[in-house]
């Protein structure tokens, strides 16, 4: 099924009192695509937000909307609205007076203007608050009128900027599954900002990981996690041993003093290059049936697992396993050469 | 809403707080043909005393409300909140009647036959002072009105509010938790107070004592009604200036150069007592 | 016993503040021109005070300079406070310091840089020199009541408006002025008060014909004073009274509201500023 492309950023520059916060951005974004833009704080993510939303203007370079260019498009003409990070909802307004602020400047008729309301509470579950002061809401509350107030508007896009950041963890999951089902029902595109590696993976179609106000990769959750494209991706999608390394040839990578066979290959002969091995993916064995031994120094109790650091001559692992070992005893650590991540080595992951 | 919007204002400051104060500056140092002339300094010299006493008077009155107006924004800011909103409109009531006629009351109380006066003679205290103390030269009243004394009163009066009300605002501000704090780490409540309340309490303090001393040591009605002209402070001799017989505005400028000049300097130097905690300061009301 | 001693000093000193006032009080009722000894009851001096044409002339100059000054000044100052706050750090210092100067100036040096002003402009004393000068020096408030209200506004509020639809101009009625009407309604107060309640600013600003009632009863203190001022006085504290308990009244609905919406966050407060 071929969807067409909705939203286009061309090389989006932006700079902030000489400082450039953006250096480059492209990005084509599909219909009903539910798009994530991830990263550390500072690294451009809101930003980008900021300007699809017409809240700022890129120093250079185009915003196209269905091929329309939307640059100089004041935000208040823009098929877009957007959940702002505070919820931003007017506290001088009731819940429904909130939701129904943007219809009444549409001039819509009242009949109009309270059945589109009452549709839209029931759609967050908040049927019954229509009178009550948003200042009254929980936080989860208060969210919900957010998303609603910027529903009722009917977008084409969605932009949500940190929405969950404020909830607490029980709630944020929640909310979660509830944006992605408003999402699929209603087939509105959504761009999410947000710098929390496990909601990004949870709800995106796509996601765009960024830092230092660049594009570092692009990919569904599955391609990001499992071939994150340098020592950076890897780093902020869970956790990982970085290590350096050097290419001995295709299919041949010598690390800590060994050589380990893996699956990438082109990256040239004596090449030095990031090694990324997934905590999880390490395997605990007798030491003798390794080609790493190592001895525990910690162990933390997680949840699900234990994590251990395992420190072996050139290196201090950090593994995950349902079984723990005792601090100070003596193990062995295999890869599965699949399990072993070549990455170039680059600026911006330093 | 842009910046923009703040341009009319940035104008009407250029013409009514800039341009006036550059006025002063150059009529300061011009004689009446225009000329430069460091002159209009130079004959200030004679009114050397006059400044020292309209500081010493400032600044007694500014030591005055202090100690009065400290304890009382303490113990305002320790009343149940119901209170604390009556005690303030209390103290606000008096400072938006008319300057002038909160002067005036203290005329009669202070005059000679004024209230006090009437007060002693008739519980005999006159008689008892005359009896032990001046014999040959018999008094019928206590010189009150028309003193120094009389007119640091005034100032008190006139400006209290003004010392009471930033430092109170400052103090219910305090976060409580730290003076919990303070107590949990062994702060007896005397050592609460003097370590951790009133050095917070100082921008408050400090906005109090600007907000007294430079009112205080320019008035020039305070002195003239309560100080009967006996007692000419700077803000008398600028008024005699600008309004009076006297009229030079040049020497007028220079006084009021050398007086903001000199506000300034003590200001600077209150300050460094403030950690210069921003644009809130205690200067809202 | 702690507490028996701070009601004590409470009293003490608000007996100091207001036993001058209530004795100017009292003595207007008083049958004769002694300002200290009593005579017995009488209303002479109302009517007399509502005789003296110079007087109530003064009295409308005072109100419409301060009508005037407060309208021009809260308009001033909150179409100032918005672009101050969208200002970057260093425009923003420059101009809060530049609008302190008044706050920090005294009266006597604002009102003699006034006059030379309005003597090198050649504007000839009247009404608008003491407009422009009372605006000037209320404006600042104005200002510093807004600015807190605007920092307290989530700082989206204004392009969460503009991002379900609406134009600038309608943000601003709709979300950012009912928001800081708070503060503007009370810099509007200060600055009416301020003005009325001045004497020496008007004093170097006035012109024989617009005298407002500060100047006036200076001119009336120096000659011979009639009990007519008492009356007078009375007048003004009881309608300054009644002004301050509205707004008091006015005040402790918003904070009834605000304590009824967060009954358990909220701990009880003050004067909200």
């Amino acid at each position: 099924m071929e969807k067409k492309c909705l939203i286009e950023l061309k090389c989006i520059e932006k700079e902030f009192d000489g400082e450039q916060v953006l250096k480059g951005i492209s990005l084509s974004i599909r219909n009903r695509e539910f798009v994530t833009l991830l990263g550390p704080s500072g690294c451009g993510k809101t930003t980008t937000l900021r300007i699809i939303g017409g809240f700022e203007s890129p120093t250079s370079g185009d915003v196209l909307f269905e091929g329309r260019r939307l640059n100089d498009i004041p935000p208040y003409k823009r098929e877009i609205n957007t959940v702002f990070q505070r919820y931003a909802l007017f506290p001088h307004l009731d819940v429904a007076e909130n939701i129904a602020f943007g219809l009444r400047l549409r001039k819509l008729g009242e009949q109009e203007i309270q059945t589109k309301v009452r549709t839209m509470l029931e759609l967050v579950g908040l049927r019954g608050f229509e009178r009550r002061k948003v200042t009254s809401l929980s936080g989860g509350q208060q969210q919900r009128v957010a998303i609603a107030r910027a529903l009722v508007m009917q977008p084409r896009v969605l932009l949500l900027d940190e929405p969950l950041g404020a909830l607490d963890l029980k709630l944020r999951k929640d909310m979660q599954l509830e944006l992605k089902k408003i999402q699929q029902s209603t087939g509105i595109t959504f761009i999410y900002v947000t710098h929390d590696q496990e909601e990004a993976l949870t709800m995106s179609d796509t996601v765009v990981v960024m830092n230092h106000g660049i594009i570092q990769q692009i990919g569904s959750p599955t391609d990001i996690y499992n071939e994150p494209v340098n020592a950076f991706v890897a780093d902020f999608i869970g956790e990982s041993n970085i290590l350096d390394g050097v290419m001995v040839r295709d299919e041949l990578v010598r690390f800590c003093g060994r050589s380990f066979e893996c699956v990438d290959k082109g990256f040239g002969e004596q090449t030095p290059v990031d090694v990324v091995i997934r905590p999880e993916d390490i395997k605990l064995t007798f030491p003798g049936d390794a080609l790493l031994q190592g001895v525990v120094e910690s162990i933390v109790f997680k949840g699900v697992h234990y994590e251990m650091m395992i420190r072996t001559e050139h290196f201090t692992f950090m593994v995950h396993s349902t079984l723990a070992e005792p601090v100070g005893k003596t193990v062995g650590l295999s890869v599965v050469p699949f399990h072993i991540h070549i990455m170039h080595k680059t600026e911006a992951a330093q | 809403m842009k910046k923009y919007m703040a341009y009319p204002y940035g104008v009407w400051m250029l013409i009514f707080i800039i341009a006036p104060i550059l006025l002063v500056v150059y009529y300061a140092f011009t004689d009446k043909s225009g000329a430069l002339t460091l002159g209009n300094f130079t004959s200030m010299l004679s009114y050397t005393s006059i400044f020292g006493r309209s500081f010493l008077l400032a600044f007694a009155a500014t030591v005055v409300c202090l100690l009065l107006g400290y304890p009382l924004a303490y113990i305002m800011s320790k009343q149940p909140p119901r209170w604390q909103n009556f005690y303030m409109m209390l103290i606000m009531l008096p400072m938006w009647m008319n300057f002038l006629l909160r002067t005036y009351a203290w005329m009669s109380i202070l005059e000679n036959n004024g209230f006090i006066n009437q007060f002693l003679q008739n519980i005999g205290v006159i008689r008892l002072l005359n009896t032990l103390l001046r014999p040959e030269a018999p008094i019928e009243y206590l010189p009150l009105i028309n003193t120094g004394g009389a007119v640091v009163l005034g100032m008190v009066y006139n400006f209290l509010p003004f010392m009471v009300l930033p430092i109170y605002n400052v103090l219910i501000k305090i976060d409580k938790k730290l003076i919990e704090a303070a107590q949990d780490l062994g702060a007896p409540s005397g050592a609460v107070f003097r370590k951790v309340i009133f050095p917070l309490s100082m921008p408050g303090v400090i906005a109090g004592i600007t907000m007294v001393f430079v009112p205080a040591v320019s008035t020039f009605v305070i002195s003239k009604t309560l100080g009967g002209g006996k007692e000419m402070l700077i803000g008398d001799l600028i008024d005699l200036q600008f309004m009076g017989n006297a009229y030079n505005p040049q020497l007028g400028s220079a006084i009021a150069l050398v007086m903001m000049a000199l506000v300034f300097l003590c200001m600077l130097i209150m300050n460094r007592f403030d950690d210069g905690s921003g644009e809130e300061g205690g200067l809202l009301l | 016993m702690k507490r028996f001693f701070q009601q004590f000093y409470l009293l003490l000193l608000f007996l100091f503040l207001y036993a001058p006032i209530f004795t100017l009080m009292l003595f207007s009722f008083n049958a004769d021109k002694s300002r200290v000894i009593w005579h017995g009851f009488t209303l002479d001096w109302y009517a007399e005070l509502f005789r003296d044409s110079t007087i109530i002339h003064s009295l409308y100059v005072t109100l419409i300079v301060a009508f005037a000054s407060a309208l021009l000044s809260t308009l001033l100052g909150t179409v100032a406070a918005l672009g101050i706050h969208c200002m970057r750090r260093r425009t923003k210092g420059v101009y809060l310091t530049v609008n302190s100067i008044p706050m920090s100036t005294s009266d006597t040096i604002m009102g003699v840089t006034f006059m030379l002003l309005f003597a090198m402009l050649m504007l000839e004393k009247g009404y608008l020199t003491l407009i422009l000068a009372h605006t000037t020096f209320s404006v600042p408030y104005v200002v510093l009541n807004v600015m807190p209200k605007l920092r307290q506004l989530d700082k989206n509020a204004y392009e969460a408006a503009l991002d379900l639809g609406a134009t600038p101009s309608q943000a601003l009625q709709k979300v950012i002025l009912p928001e800081i009407m708070p503060g503007i309604v009370t810099g509007a107060i200060m600055a009416f008060t301020l003005s009325v309640d001045d004497f020496v600013v008007s004093y170097f600003t006035a012109g024989t014909t617009s005298q407002p009632l500060s100047v006036v009863i200076y001119s009336m203190t120096r000659r011979r004073i009639s009990p007519k001022i008492n009356a007078l006085s009375t007048l003004l504290f009881l309608a300054v009274l009644i002004l301050l308990v509205i707004i008091n009244f006015r005040q402790s609905r918003d904070e009834s509201h605000k304590n009824a919406q967060k009954p358990k966050y909220q701990p009880l407060k003050g004067v909200e500023n």
